[in-house]
């Protein structure tokens, strides 16, 4: 298994998953162009961050290294805000902070959907799975950005928590979709045989679950957490706009809502840097997203 | 469904209604005014905002206001007949009102004709800021000054019966008994929060009173919302023709506006008096531009390099020279950062660690830059100075030592390795701010001046709140170590800004600093009583240096804001907590002259 | 008849949704939610003031108490004064809904219609140029932030460094060029955004259609493609489409568009809603959440009647 495969098969799923929907999935994935472009430009993106996250580069995102406004020049490639801080500095900063956000909303919402969304499917018409689908219900209909607000004040009298108040509620509204899709795909999946066999053999419920049902809908976990990580991007981009998202940090959010004011004036390098570097980022995110979710629909894997 | 239905119709209906309001405005003289915020009420009791008092002390009377041109601030009779007696020892003032001025016309009075005001109206109107009932936010102006307040609330809110010290002698006459001197009491007389309100409305309107303001003002509120307010003149008021030498004209500095012409007219000189709110500077600016919008606005610190030829004198470029006028003006207030007192680094028992907390609070004054502040956020305009004693108060001092707002990075980190700060030992500042992009970047600015004198980056903590009552609440319960505000000037008086370090006023009072010195309260106390004097102005300074001495605070700065308006309009503004009186003379010009009314209004009566 | 009870049933059902939406909401948003208390204090408040203020607004109730009164509020449908204006809660929605609808509503039409349009047209050539150009600049549409379209919209169009045609913010309508001077770039600026996924969206659904056997069937026996598409297939997609428009209804009448409205100034509820969120204005966040579960109850009803409508064998069960 080459290094490509592993990326999709993190955990090594394909051993109780069926084979054959993996590598076909794959084979048909390195056949994608489109998506093994994205793909690339996405490691690059993951190359940026960990560079920044290990202090490779952009450790002077917080200093004063210039003048207010200086323009573009050899050594502030972006040019230099307001307080004279590098943009450029900031703009390769804040991937590592967009990263941040996806990966841990994009994986806890994933997990947590599987989790709720597995039990509620296995014991679907009972009472658990008519509180998990209220529970659903509920969540989906509070307005999102209401709710972030709401979460936020809530958990800002616990300053530890607060910064990550953003994530949290994200994580507990994006999970629903993870949710009612495990739900749809594990009520179908417990009619299967071998969960019959699982039952007449006495494993217990819980292992049949996790163990027998749940990694079968891989494929639509991995596709749902790329999908909900490029919301998750976006959202803090908007969050921070309002000042609800990234508290301690620098991200193109908050480098934007620095920039309304300035583009009226007719300074564009903090907009452009951030708005750029966000964009490539999301678009190759959702390419990659919709290659992957071609190569392993069922469906298509079959034709 | 029903409620589909009434969307619909209430759809269709705004629709209608807001199509031709323009229609019979041709002809009339519109001014378009903006501010960059909307008040949330335009209840007196609650003019706490700039943006609120600005509309109430124009809807509303004061007894007192300020001239229109005299700088600096000087009091005039408003809905008073004159200036006070005052008895020798200070403590009765005795107050006539003008006779015949009426409220305006509204259906909460008996026949819905506006009645006249009587002294009973003025003693209701602050009496209302003891009345819990009303949430008001004004009390602090008399508590514990005019005598029996205190007496009248507990024993419950009763508007028939009086405190001793407000004394209704006759329909025309007030008498005030204070427990001390007082020397700012007139001064209260003049801001929004003593607008005299009638009970008539107050009690019609309840909850909804600070949207349907009914006052005897010069103008008249027509529509009040988020994006929008409009006035229109009140015809009853009393509009003397205009004694620029009585309002204190200074053809030197107040000549270039053109308002001579005015001398001798008599207002008003608008039929309509618009006002945006605007908080986007940028929006604002471009509005201003178009010349068909807004008439006045301030220019955005962006734009400052491009929109002036000079700064001081201020001047335009010469695009917009023949356009517009503009005026710098230093604010009635000031921006500084204290250190919370009771925290590690403050006032410490024990006085080897005081000193050691106080070279810690120094070397944080040491290490900010005002300099480069006032360069990235207030275009170098903004006035540096040292202390709590702003430039715009007689009692401040323009020859004081600027050592405490002077940039002195190897000072500072000497200060600290002196006295055994290390990156190790330095105390967490956790920086308490609303979330905002400008609050965010004073943060960043500041996080990066005090890695500058040693400090770790992770010990320059943000704390963002999403509202100012939040981060308001911190400060109150003493929560933040650091307080950044900005102050506005209640009135022109040094008291006003020094009160603040005042120890008897600590959280959850004006003292958010919580600094605790007897010996400046007992100057404070001294002060308090005595009218403006030399000697008081001394003990004035000698407060302010033990400000500096203790380091207590960052301290500070006072914004200047560059004014700019349409040629055509003729008027000399100043939007502070002690101006906005300027906008009864506010008149408009052709090229054939000063623009007079259309026609004589039939209407008045 | 039958009709009638089937909604008195439905809409008992939605009962425990509107209690789990108003209790999670009054959880977060009231009883643990901002303090309006200290911006009413002044400048120099006394602890005894602190009291007083936090005694008029109801905080020192047990919170049994204050959800109860919630509940109330619900049934009467009466919530209050606002806390920061003392406006009637029932005038200010009456006053904002209104200009909400007005901003939201073409960008809802357009996008809607210009997403089916180009499903539609991408469904028909799918796999060749047309979809994939479609296709691709959708997912361009998807990858930009709305932030930065509705930033770069205003460059653009109303700074005066692009073409300065309309306002930059504000909502001064008093004829109906003045609600097209107004309403247009945020309009363009929802269509941009929403075109991206709508247009994904009905493609999927059409595509998902022309697969079913019965219009392979139909395309067998060689009915032409425009009347296929036009007859057979757009009618069964009717449902998905149906679906996704009356789910949207609620968050755009009663939340507004809070970006939109807040970055252009508009005084709509989203602008009303998002004020209220930062000067902590309870009474405006309890309606604005109690009116969007309500609404999303009422339209599930609506939505179930109207497939029946377009496809009488679904039963109302």
């Amino acid at each position: 298994m080459n290094a490509a495969a592993e990326e999709l098969d993190p955990v090594g799923l394909s051993d109780a998953a069926p084979e054959s929907l993996w590598t076909k999935g794959l084979y048909k994935f390195r056949r994608d162009r489109v998506g093994m472009w994205s793909f690339a430009v996405v490691l690059l993106y993951v190359g940026i961050a960990l560079g920044v996250w290990l202090g490779f580069w952009a450790t002077g995102w917080a200093d004063l290294a210039g003048g207010k406004w200086e323009p573009v020049s050899g050594a502030h490639w972006f040019g230099t805000n307001i307080i004279g801080q590098d943009i450029f500095d900031r703009a390769i900063y804040s991937t590592k902070t967009s990263f941040e956000v996806g990966l841990v909303v994009a994986v806890l919402a994933t997990a947590l959907g599987a989790i709720l969304g597995a039990i509620a499917g296995f014991f679907s018409g009972s009472w658990l799975d008519e509180l998990i689908l209220w529970l659903m219900g509920v969540l989906d209909s509070i307005p999102f950005l209401l709710f972030v607000a709401a979460i936020a004040y809530t958990l800002q009298s616990i300053p530890e928590i607060s910064k990550y108040s953003m994530h949290i509620a994200m994580i507990v509204t994006f999970w629903i979709t993870a949710g009612r899709l495990v739900r749809g795909e594990v009520i179908k999946l417990k009619e299967m045989e071998y969960v019959d066999a699982a039952h007449a053999l006495g494993v217990p419920e819980y292992t049949i679950i996790f163990r027998h049902i749940l990694p079968n809908t891989a494929h639509i976990l991995l596709v749902q957490a790329t999908i909900t990580f490029v919301a998750a991007i976006k959202s803090e981009v908007i969050l921070s706009f309002l000042g609800l998202g990234v508290k301690d940090s620098m991200s193109w959010g908050l480098m934007i809502s620095e920039s309304s004011q300035e583009v009226l004036a007719g300074f564009f390098n903090n907009f452009l840097a951030a708005s750029v570097l966000l964009f490539g980022l999301v678009m190759a995110f959702n390419l990659f997203s919709d290659a992957l979710q071609d190569a392993l629909d069922p469906r298509t894997v079959a034709d | 469904m029903r409620l589909l239905l009434l969307l619909l119709v209430s759809l269709l209906a705004a629709c209608g209604n807001e199509q031709g309001e323009d229609s019979d405005t041709a002809g009339l003289r519109v001014y378009h005014h903006s501010s960059d915020g909307a008040p949330t009420s335009l209840d007196p009791v609650q003019a706490a905002t700039l943006y609120a008092n600005l509309i109430v002390v124009n809807a509303y009377d004061t007894l007192y206001s300020y001239k229109y041109l005299e700088r600096p601030y000087a009091l005039k009779p408003n809905l008073a007949a004159a200036m006070p007696e005052v008895s020798g020892d200070g403590l009765t003032y005795t107050i006539k009102l003008k006779r015949g001025v009426h409220f305006i016309d509204d259906p909460a009075f008996d026949g819905g004709k506006g009645r006249e005001v009587t002294t009973a109206d003025v003693v209701y109107s602050i009496l209302r800021h003891f009345d819990p009932e009303t949430r008001p936010q004004g009390a602090w102006l008399w508590q514990g000054r005019v005598a029996g307040l205190e007496e009248w609330k507990a024993a419950g809110p009763d508007y028939d019966r009086l405190p001793d010290g407000l004394e209704i002698v006759d329909d025309y006459t007030l008498r005030i008994h204070l427990l001390q001197p007082y020397p700012q009491l007139l001064y209260t007389l003049a801001m929004g929060y003593s607008g005299v309100v009638p009970r008539e409305a107050v009690e019609a309107y309840g909850r909804e009173f600070g949207l349907r303001p009914v006052g005897s003002g010069p103008f008249r509120v027509v529509r009040y919302d988020t994006e929008k307010l409009i006035f229109e003149p009140n015809l009853n008021w009393r509009w003397e023709p205009v004694d620029l030498a009585a309002e204190g004209f200074d053809p030197a500095t107040q000549g270039f506006t053109g308002i001579e012409v005015l001398d001798g007219q008599r207002p008003p000189f608008v039929d309509r008096f618009e006002i945006s709110f605007i908080k986007e500077s940028a929006a604002r600016w471009n509005s201003f531009t178009k010349g068909n919008e807004i008439q006045y606005a301030g220019v955005p610190v962006e734009l400052v390099d491009r929109v002036l030829a000079s700064k001081d004198p201020v001047s335009l470029a010469p695009e917009y020279e023949a356009l517009y006028q503009v005026r710098s003006d230093i604010e009635a207030g000031f921006v500084y950062s204290a250190f919370n007192m009771d925290m590690e680094f403050g006032t410490d028992p024990d006085p080897q660690q005081n000193e050691r907390n106080r070279a810690l609070r120094c070397a944080m004054i040491k290490g900010f830059d005002w300099e480069r502040r006032n360069d990235s956020f207030y275009v170098n305009l903004g006035k540096v100075f040292p202390g709590v004693i702003p430039p715009v108060v007689p009692e401040y001092d323009p020859d004081a030592s600027v050592d405490s707002v002077t940039r002195d990075v190897a000072g500072a980190r000497q200060l600290l390795a002196a006295n055994g700060w290390t990156p190790e030992t330095l105390p967490t500042m956790v920086y308490g701010t609303v979330g905002s992009v400008r609050s965010r970047q004073f943060y960043e600015q500041f996080r990066a001046w005090m890695m500058e004198i040693g400090f770790p980056r992770e010990k320059i903590v943000l704390r963002e709140f999403a509202t100012f009552g939040d981060l308001n609440k911190r400060w109150r319960e003493s929560q933040l170590p650091l307080i950044s505000a900005g102050w506005g000037l209640d009135y022109p008086d040094a008291e006003n800004t020094l009160q603040l370090f005042y120890g008897p006023n600590k959280a959850p009072g004006s003292n958010s600093s919580n600094y605790n010195n007897p010996e400046y309260d007992a100057l404070f106390e001294q002060a308090a009583v005595m009218l403006p004097s030399p000697e008081r102005t001394k003990i004035y300074r000698r407060m302010n240096q033990m400000v500096i001495d203790d380091c207590v605070a960052i301290t500070g700065l006072s914004r200047t804001r560059i004014s700019v308006w349409h040629r055509e309009v003729l008027m000399y503004p100043d939007t502070s907590i002690v101006g906005g009186f300027f906008f009864p003379f506010v008149a408009l010009q052709d090229e054939k002259g000063l623009r007079l009314a259309p026609e004589p209004t039939p209407e008045v009566n | 008849m039958e009709l009638f009870s089937y909604s008195l049933r439905k809409l008992a059902t939605g009962i425990p949704l509107i209690i789990g939406v108003t209790l999670v909401s009054f959880l977060l948003m009231v009883y643990f939610g901002p303090d309006k208390t200290f911006e009413l204090v002044g400048k120099n408040p006394t602890q005894e003031q602190i009291d007083e203020i936090r005694a008029q607004l109801g905080y020192d109730q047990p919170m049994v108490v204050r959800y109860l009164d919630y509940l109330r509020e619900i049934v009467t449908l009466d919530f209050g004064n606002s806390e920061s204006t003392g406006e009637r809660i029932n005038a200010l929605l009456a006053r904002t809904i209104p200009v909400s609808i007005a901003v939201a509503l073409p960008g809802f039409i357009l996008g809607n219609l210009l997403g089916v349009g180009l499903g539609l047209l991408a469904a028909f050539y799918r796999g060749r140029w047309p979809d994939k150009m479609i296709m691709g600049s959708a997912a361009i549409g998807m990858s930009i932030s709305f932030l930065i379209v509705i930033i770069a919209f205003q460059i653009i169009l109303s700074s005066s460094y692009g073409l300065n045609l309309f306002p930059v913010r504000g909502w001064s309508v008093d004829s109906f060029g003045d609600y097209v001077s107004y309403v247009t770039v945020p309009t363009l600026a929802t269509v941009f955004v929403a075109l991206g996924y709508n247009t994904r969206f009905y493609r999927s659904v059409i595509v998902e259609e022309t697969t079913r056997d019965h219009v392979r069937t139909a395309r067998a026996f060689g009915v032409p493609s425009l009347q296929l598409y036009c007859k057979l297939i757009l009618k069964n997609c009717l449902i998905p489409i149906i679906t996704r428009i009356m789910f949207s209804i609620p968050f755009v009448v009663i939340s507004g568009s809070l970006l939109i409205e807040s970055y252009f100034g508009i005084p709509g509820i989203g602008k009303v809603t998002y004020d209220a969120i930062i000067t902590g204005d309870q009474p405006i966040l309890k309606a604005v959440v109690a009116l969007t579960a309500i609404m999303l109850v009422v339209v599930q009803l609506l939505t179930d009647i109207m497939y029946r409508w377009v496809d009488p064998r679904v039963s109302l069960k």
